[in-house]
C-alpha cells in the first residue's frame, strides 16, 4: 500500500496548512486510504472478483465563525488547491454558528496507551488462488453438511480490507490508525413446497484472519437457518413471550439507543429527554461502551472530536447512565460533551445459554430475524417485521413468518425478562439472546 | 471522431484521459480472452446545505472521480476501480479486472461509435452555475413557512442537496455514451409540542432537475406537507394488530410494488434461481386490472436515466401486463443469459461498483375503480396514506413497508388517524389479493433511494389507490 501512516499524517498536516492558507481559521483534516478484495463464488464457479483501492481527503473548516465539511478523492495538487479555495469560499456565504469551533486541546488529553491490535500483519500472506480455494471449499462444505436440503443455489464470499487514516486538527490533535477486516460467509437458497425460496446465511467478520469462525460452523449454521424456514406458517395475533436471538437484538437495541444522541435531544426528538439517572429499562439491562477491546470491530482510541475514548456505562441496572453528546451539540445544549459515539458494547450476561432460555420460556416465540419496520424516537413507538419459530414445551417447533412486533421503546426494554450468556462474536455490539415478556405480535 | 466520444474526451480530458489511454486500457482488459469489457468514468460534485434552529449554518461538499473497469466472461465478472486516472493506474485496474478470464487475448474496439441520447432531464439552471447564496433563501423560507403554519411547531430542520454527475461508458464493442445527470433534493423535518406531548415527522421532494426544480409552489407544498404530517400524529393512535384489508393511497404507496414484486423481478435473482418469481414468467400473477411498469423515461423524475450505467438506453419496461408477468428487469449479463435484449436496468451507485439489474421509476397504471368506492367497500380495515421505508426477502417473497400516517376504515369511512405501523406480507400472495385498482394514478416526487448489495441508487414510485383484501398490520391490540 502506498502511504504508511506517517505519510498520511504528513498529508493531513499539509491539508490543514493548505486550509489555513486559503483563509480557514481552523480545520480538522482526515486523510484515508484503503484497499481490498471481494470474491463471490456461486454454484461451482467464481461469480465475481473485485479489487478496491480508495483514497480521500476530508476537511471540516471553521471560517470567520462559519462551518463546512467537504471531501474529495481527486488528490492531484492542482485539484486540492481548487478544492480548498472552493470550500473556504462556500463557507464564507453561510450564516455564522457560535457553537462551531475546535474543542479545547485539554479535551484531547488522556488517550489510552492500549495496542488495539487492529492490523493483521499477515494481510498479504494469502494469494488470490488460496482465496478462490477457500470460497470453493466453503460451498462444497455447505452442500456436504446439508444433504437433506432441497438446495437451489449456494453462494459464498470472502471480503478482505486494509485501511489507514490520519487525523489532524489545527490546534494540536493528531492521530493515525491502521486496520484490517476479514469476512467469510455463505448463503444457501432452498426450494419450499409452496414455491417460496427461503435463504439461510451465516458469516464471520474479524480484524484478524486467524480469528475467523470456522467454515464448518458457517456451513452448518447457514444450512440450519435455511431448513428452519421451510414450511413457514403464520402466527395468531396476540401477546407472547419472545426469545430474541442474539444476532437480531441490535435492531431493537439500536432503536432504543438512537434517541440518546445529541442531535435528537437538542432537536427535541428524543423520548429520553430528562431521563438521565432514571430507570428506562429492566434492572437486567446493563451495557457498557468498550472502545479499547483488543481486536474489537468497533475499537478506537479517539472519536471524531479527537476526544480520548474510555470505557463507560450506557445503561446500568436499567438506569440511564449517560447521553451521547458530541462537542458541537454539547456547546449548543450548554452541557459538557460526553462523546457522541459508541464503539463495542459489553453486556452484563445471564447464566443461561440459547437452548436454556428456550427451555425456560416453555411456550412462546423465537424471533431470529427482523425485516424492515421503523421506530419513532420522539414518541417511542416502533413496529418491525420479523420471523422465527414457535416455542412449545421448551423446544423449537414450527417456523412462522409474516409477523410484526410493535410497541413502545419506553416499555419493551422494561419487559426484558432474561439475558443469555451468548454474546454474538460477529458483531461489535456483542448482543446476547434476550427474552421479553408480553410482547405484542400481529399475524393472522 | 464522433460527438459523444469528443464530449467524453473533452470532459475527462482535463483528468488526462485520451483515446490512446482508452485503447491501452482495453488491451489490458481483453488480454485474457474476455467476452466483453467496459470502462465507466465518473466525476460527481455534490453539495448539501443544512438549516437548524433558524440558521443556514452548515454546508457539505464532495468530489468523486474515478474509473471502474469491468471484464465479463459468460456470467462471470471481474471488476477493479481506480481513483487515479494516470496511465499506470488505469492499466493496472484493467489488468486486475481481466483475471476473471483465462484465455488468449482478444482485440479491443476498432472504432468508437455512438448513438444520440434522449434528454430526459434538461437542466435549465445547471448546478455548476448556482452558488450557495442562491440556495440559502429557500431553506430560510421553508423554516419561516413552518412556523407560520402552526404555533405548535418548536423545531425545524431543512436539508438541501444537489449534485451533478458526468458519466462516460465506453465498451469493447466501441460503443460510447456520455451523460450528464443532475439531481435536486430537499427534505424537511418538524417537531411540534402540545402540552407535554411531542411529535415529529418529515417530508421530502426530489427530481433530476437544476435549480429550476425549486418553484414557489413546490416549496410551499413541502412546508404544508411537513407541518400537516407532524400535527396529524397528535390525534393518531397505533393501528389495530392483525390481518386486515388495507387501502393504499395513490402516490407513494408504489413502495408496495417496489418491495412486493420489483426486487423479485430483477433478473440477476432469477438467473440464479433465488427469486420467488423465478419460474413465473408468462404466468398470471395478479388480477387483469394490474399493469406494472418500470420506466426510466419520465421527464425529470428521480429514477429516470437517458442511458443506464452500462451504455444501454433508459426505457419503459412493462413488467406485468393485465396481471401476466411479461419480463424481468435486465442488465447485459442477465439479458445474455436469457437471450433477450437488455432493458436498460443496469445501474450502479458509482464507479466503485459493478452494475446490477435495478429499478428506475416503478408504478402501477390506473384501473377502473373510483377511489371513494374502494374505501366504501371496506367494513373494517386500514387506509395507508404516507410511507417511510420498506424491505424484502427476495427468495421467500416476504416484504414489509412502514406506514407513517393513515386512518382506520370503519363501515366504509375513514375514521381514527393511525401512525407508525409496519405492514408485512408475501409478494405473490399480496399481488393476488390486490383486488381493486383506482383510476386516480399519482406519480410520487419523493426522494426515494433503493439499496441492494450495498449499493444505493435513486428511484421513484407511483400508484393509483388500490385495495389489498388482506395483509398483516403491525399494530397494538389494547
Amino acid at each position: 500500500m502506498s502511504g504508511e501512516p506517517n505519510t498520511l499524517l504528513a498529508a493531513a498536516h499539509a491539508g490543514a496548512a493548505q486550509a489555513r492558507r486559503h483563509g480557514a481559521d481552523a480545520a480538522k483534516v482526515v486523510v484515508s486510504r484503503s484497499r481490498g478484495v471481494d470474491l463471490e463464488w456461486r454454484d461451482g464457479r467464481l461469480e465475481r472478483v473485485q479489487e478496491r483501492t480508495q483514497r480521500s481527503l476530508s476537511a471540516e473548516l471553521f471560517v470567520n465563525g462559519r462551518y463546512s465539511a467537504s471531501s474529495t478523492n481527486d488528490l492531484r495538487p492542482e485539484a486540492l488547491e481548487a478544492f480548498f479555495a472552493d470550500a473556504v469560499a462556500m463557507t464564507r456565504f453561510l450564516e455564522p454558528d457560535p457553537h462551531r469551533c475546535l474543542p479545547d486541546p485539554s479535551l484531547y488529553a488522556g488517550r489510552a496507551s492500549v495496542d488495539l491490535d487492529a492490523l493483521d500483519p499477515t494481510y498479504d500472506a494469502v494469494s488470490s488462488a488460496e482465496r478462490r480455494t477457500r470460497v470453493a471449499e466453503l460451498e462444497a462444505l455447505i452442500r456436504e453438511r446439508n444433504p437433506e436440503l432441497p438446495i437451489i443455489s449456494v453462494s459464498t464470499e470472502i471480503s478482505e480490507t486494509r485501511s489507514q487514516s490520519a487525523r489532524v486538527h489545527t490546534n494540536g490533535f493528531e492521530g493515525a490508525r491502521e486496520g484490517t477486516s476479514f469476512v467469510l460467509g455463505g448463503q444457501v437458497t432452498v426450494k419450499d413446497a409452496d414455491g417460496r425460496r427461503p435463504m439461510g446465511w451465516d458469516y464471520s467478520v474479524r480484524r484478524h484472519r486467524a480469528d475467523l469462525g470456522s467454515a464448518e460452523s458457517i456451513a452448518r449454521t447457514a444450512g440450519a437457518r435455511a431448513a428452519a424456514q421451510l414450511g413457514s406458517g403464520k402466527l395468531p395475533t396476540g401477546r407472547y413471550t419472545v426469545v430474541l436471538e442474539n444476532r437480531a437484538v441490535p435492531r431493537l437495541l439500536g432503536a432504543f439507543l438512537g434517541p440518546l444522541h445529541g442531535p435528537a435531544l437538542q432537536q427535541k426528538q428524543s423520548l429520553w429527554e430528562g431521563k438521565l439517572g432514571e430507570a428506562i429499562a429492566s434492572p437486567l439491562l446493563t451495557i457498557f461502551d468498550e472502545p479499547h477491546r483488543v481486536r474489537g470491530l468497533g475499537s478506537a482510541l479517539w472519536d471524531g472530536d479527537g476526544f480520548a475514548t474510555h470505557r463507560r456505562p450506557l445503561i446500568e441496572g436499567g438506569v440511564l447512565s449517560t447521553y451521547l453528546i458530541d462537542h458541537y451539540y454539547g456547546l449548543k445544549m450548554g452541557v459538557a460533551p460526553t462523546g457522541g459515539d459508541t464503539h463495542n458494547l459489553a453486556w452484563s450476561l445471564g447464566n443461561r445459554d440459547y437452548e436454556g432460555l428456550i427451555a425456560d420460556v416453555g411456550e412462546g416465540l423465537l424471533i431470529d430475524r427482523f425485516l424492515g419496520g421503523n421506530s419513532n424516537g420522539t414518541s417511542g413507538e416502533f413496529s418491525f417485521g420479523c420471523g422465527g419459530r414457535v416455542i412449545r414445551d421448551g423446544r423449537l417447533a414450527e417456523p412462522v413468518a409474516e409477523i410484526n412486533l410493535s410497541g413502545n421503546l419506553a416499555e419493551i426494554w422494561n419487559q426484558l425478562k432474561a439475558v443469555g450468556n451468548d454474546p454474538d462474536p460477529e458483531s461489535g455490539s456483542s448482543c446476547p439472546t434476550c427474552v421479553f415478556e408480553g410482547v405484542q405480535l400481529s399475524g393472522h | 471522431m464522433s460527438d459523444t466520444l469528443a464530449h467524453g474526451l473533452g470532459y475527462f480530458g482535463r483528468f488526462g484521459v485520451t483515446e490512446e489511454l482508452l485503447r491501452a486500457a482495453f488491451d489490458r482488459a481483453m488480454s485474457t480472452g474476455a467476452d466483453w469489457a467496459e470502462l465507466f468514468f465518473q466525476h460527481k460534485i455534490s453539495h448539501h446545505l443544512g438549516l437548524e434552529d433558524g440558521a443556514v449554518n452548515r454546508a457539505f461538499g464532495s468530489v468523486t472521480l474515478g474509473l471502474g473497469v469491468r471484464v465479463i466472461k459468460g456470467d462471470q465478472t471481474g471488476y477493479a476501480y481506480t481513483e487515479d486516472l494516470s496511465r499506470s493506474a488505469v492499466c493496472d485496474a484493467a489488468a486486475t479486472a481481466a483475471v476473471i478470464a483465462d484465455g488468449t487475448a482478444r482485440s479491443g474496439p476498432v472504432a468508437f461509435n455512438v448513438r444520440p441520447l434522449p434528454d430526459r432531464y434538461p437542466e435549465r439552471e445547471p448546478w455548476a452555475e448556482v452558488g450557495v447564496e442562491r440556495k440559502m433563501p429557500i431553506l430560510s423560507r421553508l423554516n419561516a413557512l413552518a412556523f407560520e403554519r402552526s404555533a405548535d411547531i418548536i423545531k425545524v430542520r431543512v436539508g438541501f442537496a444537489d449534485s451533478t454527475g458526468a458519466v462516460w461508458v465506453v465498451d469493447s464493442d466501441g460503443r460510447a455514451s456520455f451523460d450528464h445527470q443532475p439531481m435536486a433534493q430537499i427534505s424537511m423535518s418538524c417537531t411540534a409540542e402540545r402540552g407535554k406531548k411531542r411529535e415529529s415527522n418529515a417530508a421530502n421532494l426530489a427530481g433530476r432537475e437544476g435549480f429550476e426544480f425549486f418553484t414557489d409552489q413546490r416549496i410551499s407544498k413541502l412546508a404544508d406537507d411537513a407541518v400537516a404530517r407532524t400535527l396529524f400524529l397528535f390525534d393518531a393512535s397505533p393501528a389495530p394488530a392483525g390481518a386486515l384489508p388495507v387501502v393504499l393511497a395513490a402516490g407513494s404507496s408504489g413502495i408496495l410494488l417496489h418491495e412486493a414484486i420489483g426486487h423479485g423481478m430483477e433478473a440477476d435473482f432469477n438467473r440464479k434461481g433465488i427469486s420467488v418469481y423465478s419460474d413465473k414468467l408468462n404466468q398470471s400473477i395478479a388480477s387483469a386490472d394490474v399493469t406494472i411498469v418500470d420506466d426510466g423515461t419520465e421527464l425529470g423524475a428521480r429514477g429516470s436515466i437517458n442511458v443506464d450505467d452500462e451504455g444501454v438506453e433508459g426505457q419503459r419496461t412493462v413488467l406485468v401486463e393485465q396481471g401476466v408477468l411479461r419480463t424481468y428487469m435486465h442488465d447485459r449479463i442477465s439479458a445474455q443469459h436469457y437471450g433477450v435484449a437488455p432493458t436498460g436496468n443496469g445501474r450502479r451507485e458509482s464507479f466503485r461498483h459493478p452494475p446490477l439489474p435495478r429499478m428506475r421509476n416503478t408504478y402501477m397504471l390506473p384501473g377502473p375503480c373510483d377511489p371513494e368506492e374502494i374505501i366504501r367497500s371496506v367494513k373494517r380495515g386500514v387506509y395507508a396514506a404516507s410511507f417511510t421505508n420498506g424491505q424484502v426477502m427476495i427468495g421467500a417473497g416476504d416484504f414489509t413497508f412502514y406506514i407513517k400516517t393513515g386512518y382506520l376504515i370503519e363501515d366504509g369511512r375513514l375514521t381514527q388517524p393511525i401512525k407508525d405501523t409496519n405492514i408485512i406480507g408475501n409478494g405473490p400472495e399480496c399481488l393476488r389479493k390486490t383486488d381493486m385498482v383506482g383510476n386516480d394514478f399519482q406519480f410520487d416526487d419523493g426522494g426515494w433511494t433503493c439499496g441492494k448489495d450495498g449499493q444505493s441508487v435513486p428511484v421513484s414510485l407511483g400508484m393509483p389507490t388500490v385495495r389489498v383484501a388482506e395483509i398483516t398490520v403491525g399494530g397494538v391490540n389494547t
